[in-house]
C-alpha cells in the first residue's frame, strides 16, 4: 500500500482555513537596514537596495520622503502558473493559456520558460509552434484563476483593510493607518505573503511585491526583478531607479507616450523627472496629465481614485469569420444577453446602445444611437441592438463583433411604473435572472442565442475586477 | 497543443480525511478505479472550489506521479467524476 497522497504543494484552502501540516519556512531577517529603514535582503530575493543618499536629491527633485506605505502584489504570470500548479506535467514546459484554442489563438498568459524562448503575450499560436514546437496551450478555467484571486485577496486583507484589486492578478495594500497596530516592517509583510500564498494556494505560485509611497512607485517596484522579486523603492535610490529604466518601463508610458516625451528632448526617466510642470502640462500633455506625472514620478499619489462606470459591454472574435445572417445574429443576440447581465448587475440602466464589427478584408463598421428613454431588459436591449445591427454592409465578412451600452444612469426599476406592460419585462427579466442564478448559466435563455451559445466562450476579465462575482455566478 | 484529454467518466474514488486543527477535517482522493484499473493518487497539486449555479463541486487536481488527473466531486449528487487527464511522458494510459 503507498503512501497517502503528498499535499504538501496544494491549494488546500478554501473558506480562509489554512492547514496545519503547511510549516511555513522561517522568513529571511532584513538586513539592518540603513538610516531611512530600507531595508534589503541577500539569497534568492533580489532586492535594490536602498543607498543612503542625503537628503539632497529629494530636495533637488521635491522628492515625496514619506516612509513608504504602498505594497503592491502581483502574481507572476498568473494564468499560466496556475495552470503550472494544476497540472504537475507541465511544470518546467514551456506552455501558455488562452481563450479559446483556435488557428489563429493569442497567448493571453506565457510560463516563465515560454518567456524564456521569446514566447510572450499576444504572440500567436503559429508563431509560439515555430518558436517552440512543444508548446503547450490550455484554454482558460476562469474557476481556477478566481481561487487564486480570492485566496490573493483574502491574504491581503489580513494585513490591512484599505486593498484595492487592480486586475485578476495584482493589487495594492495601503498601509496608512495600521502601523500603530501592525509595526512590522513592510518587506517582512511582503516576504510573508509570498510564503503564504506557497504554503495556502500552491508551492508554483511566484509573487512578486513592491514597495513605494506611491501606487505608481510600488508597481515600478514590484517589476524590477521578475519573478518573485521584493522590492522598495523611495526616496533614497528613486533616482538610481530612474537611471536603470527606460523610459516605456514607467507603466503607462507605452510607444505614444515615450514618442511624444522624446518629440520634447524627454529620452529617459530621469529627463522626465527633471522636465518642468509646466512643460508637462503644456506641451507634452497639454492636460492636467502632465502635473499628474510630474506628481507621479517624485512618489506623491495621484491614482488613488475611484472610475465611475462609462459603459458596459461585449466583443468577440468570431470563431467562423462569415457574412451569415443568421449565425451572426444568434451570436450577436447572445452577447447582447451577457452585456444585459453586466448591466444588471451594476444596478445601472442605459441609454445609449453602439454595435461595431470588424471585417475579415480589413476596416470596420460602427453604429451607435442613443434613445429618449433608458433599457435594461433583455429584450429590450436586444431590440435596438438589432436594428443597428440591421444597418451594417450584409455582404461583408465579419471577423470580430461587439456592441456596449454608455450613458449609464442608476436603476429605479423597484420604483412602481404606470404601464404594466414595463413591469411584466421587468418581472420576467428577474425570474430569468434567478433561475440562472441558481441552475447555472444560460439555463433559460432565448431560443435565438442557441448558436452563440455553443460558440461565445466566457472569457476572463483582464483590468478590472467588477465583474468577478457575476463570472463566478455564471461559471 | 492541448495535451489534455477529456474523459467525463464517472470513477470510484477512495478518499481519506486528513485531520485539521481549525476544520475538523479534510477529503484528499487517495486511490481511484477508472476502467477496472485502480490508480494509486501520490500528489494533490491544487484544490478548488467551483458552482454550477447553486451546485458546489470541488475539483481536485491529482497526479499519479506520471498522468495528471482532473477529478470533480459533486457536493449534491455525492458523484465522483474523472473530467481530464493529461499524460506524461512514458505514461501508460
Amino acid at each position: 500500500m503507498s503512501q497517502p497522497p503528498d499535499n504538501n504543494d496544494a491549494g488546500m484552502v478554501h473558506g480562509g482555513w489554512a492547514l496545519p501540516y503547511l510549516t511555513p519556512a522561517p522568513l529571511p531577517k532584513p538586513d539592518a537596514g540603513n538610516a531611512h529603514g530600507t531595508a534589503s535582503y541577500t539569497g534568492s530575493h533580489q532586492t535594490v537596495s536602498g543607498r543612503c543618499r542625503t537628503s539632497g536629491d529629494a530636495a533637488k527633485y521635491h522628492l515625496n520622503t514619506e516612509e513608504p506605505q504602498l505594497m503592491h502584489i502581483d502574481l507572476n504570470s498568473a494564468f499560466a502558473s496556475a495552470e503550472q500548479q494544476a497540472w504537475p506535467s507541465l511544470r518546467g514546459r514551456p506552455m501558455g493559456v488562452t481563450n479559446r484554442i483556435s488557428k489563429e489563438c493569442c497567448v493571453i498568459a506565457a510560463s516563465y520558460e515560454a518567456k524564456a524562448l521569446g514566447i510572450k503575450v499576444g504572440c500567436r499560436r503559429t508563431e509560439a509552434m515555430a518558436l517552440c514546437p512543444d508548446f503547450v496551450m490550455l484554454e482558460t478555467d476562469p474557476s481556477k484563476y478566481t481561487f487564486m484571486y480570492q485566496n490573493l485577496m483574502r491574504i491581503m486583507k489580513t494585513y490591512s483593510p484599505n486593498i484595492k484589486m487592480k486586475s485578476i492578478d495584482e493589487g495594492v495594500i495601503d498601509f496608512h493607518g495600521t502601523r500603530l497596530v501592525n509595526s512590522r516592517s513592510l518587506c517582512e509583510i511582503g516576504m510573508e505573503i509570498k510564503q503564504r500564498m506557497k504554503d495556502e494556494v500552491g508551492k508554483f505560485m511566484r509573487v512578486n511585491v513592491g514597495i513605494g509611497p506611491n501606487r505608481f512607485l510600488a508597481k515600478t517596484a514590484a517589476g524590477l526583478h521578475k519573478p518573485d522579486g521584493l522590492d522598495t523603492i523611495d526616496h533614497t535610490n528613486l533616482i538610481d531607479i530612474y537611471k536603470s529604466l527606460e523610459l516605456t518601463d514607467l507603466t503607462g508610458i507605452a510607444e505614444a507616450y515615450g514618442a511624444r516625451l522624446k518629440a520634447h528632448g524627454i529620452h529617459t526617466p530621469l529627463q522626465f523627472l527633471e522636465a518642468p510642470d509646466d512643460l508637462l502640462r503644456r506641451k507634452v500633455f497639454k492636460s492636467i496629465n502632465g502635473l499628474h506625472w510630474h506628481e507621479r514620478l517624485r512618489g506623491y499619489e495621484v491614482d488613488d481614485y475611484v472610475t465611475n462606470l462609462g459603459m458596459v459591454g461585449r466583443q468577440w472574435v468570431v470563431k467562423t469569420p462569415s457574412n451569415d445572417d443568421e449565425y451572426l445574429r444568434s451570436c450577436l443576440h447572445f452577447l447582447t444577453e451577457t452585456t444585459a447581465m453586466k448591466l444588471r448587475f451594476r444596478n445601472v440602466e442605459a441609454r445609449g446602445v453602439c454595435v461595431w464589427l470588424g471585417f475579415a478584408a480589413g476596416g470596420g463598421w460602427k453604429d451607435k444611437q442613443m434613445l429618449h428613454t433608458t433599457i435594461y431588459t433583455n429584450q429590450d436591449i436586444w431590440l435596438q441592438v438589432s436594428r443597428l445591427f440591421d444597418r451594417r454592409p450584409g455582404h461583408m465578412v465579419v471577423r470580430i463583433m461587439g456592441l456596449y451600452l454608455y450613458e449609464l444612469t442608476p436603476s429605479t426599476r423597484s420604483q412602481l411604473s404606470m404601464f404594466d406592460d414595463v413591469e411584466k419585462a421587468d418581472y420576467l427579466t428577474k425570474a430569468m435572472d434567478e433561475i440562472n442564478d441558481f441552475y447555472g448559466s444560460f439555463t433559460v435563455y432565448s431560443a435565438d442565442t442557441l448558436t452563440g451559445t455553443r460558440h461565445v466562450k466566457q472569457k476572463i476579465p483582464f483590468g478590472g475586477t467588477e465583474y468577478f462575482e457575476l463570472l463566478l455566478k455564471r461559471a | 497543443m492541448d495535451p489534455t484529454i477529456e474523459i467525463n467518466e464517472r470513477v470510484d474514488v477512495v478518499v481519506i480525511f486528513r485531520k485539521h486543527a481549525d476544520i475538523g477535517a479534510f477529503c484528499v482522493p487517495y486511490r481511484m478505479r477508472w476502467r477496472g484499473r485502480d490508480i494509486e493518487l501520490s500528489e494533490l497539486a491544487l484544490r478548488h472550489p467551483t458552482t454550477q449555479g447553486k451546485r458546489m463541486l470541488h475539483v481536485f487536481h491529482m497526479s499519479d506521479g506520471v498522468n495528471d488527473y482532473r477529478l470533480e466531486f459533486d457536493a449534491e449528487a455525492l458523484i465522483w467524476m474523472l473530467v481530464a487527464l493529461l499524460p506524461g511522458t512514458g505514461g501508460d494510459l
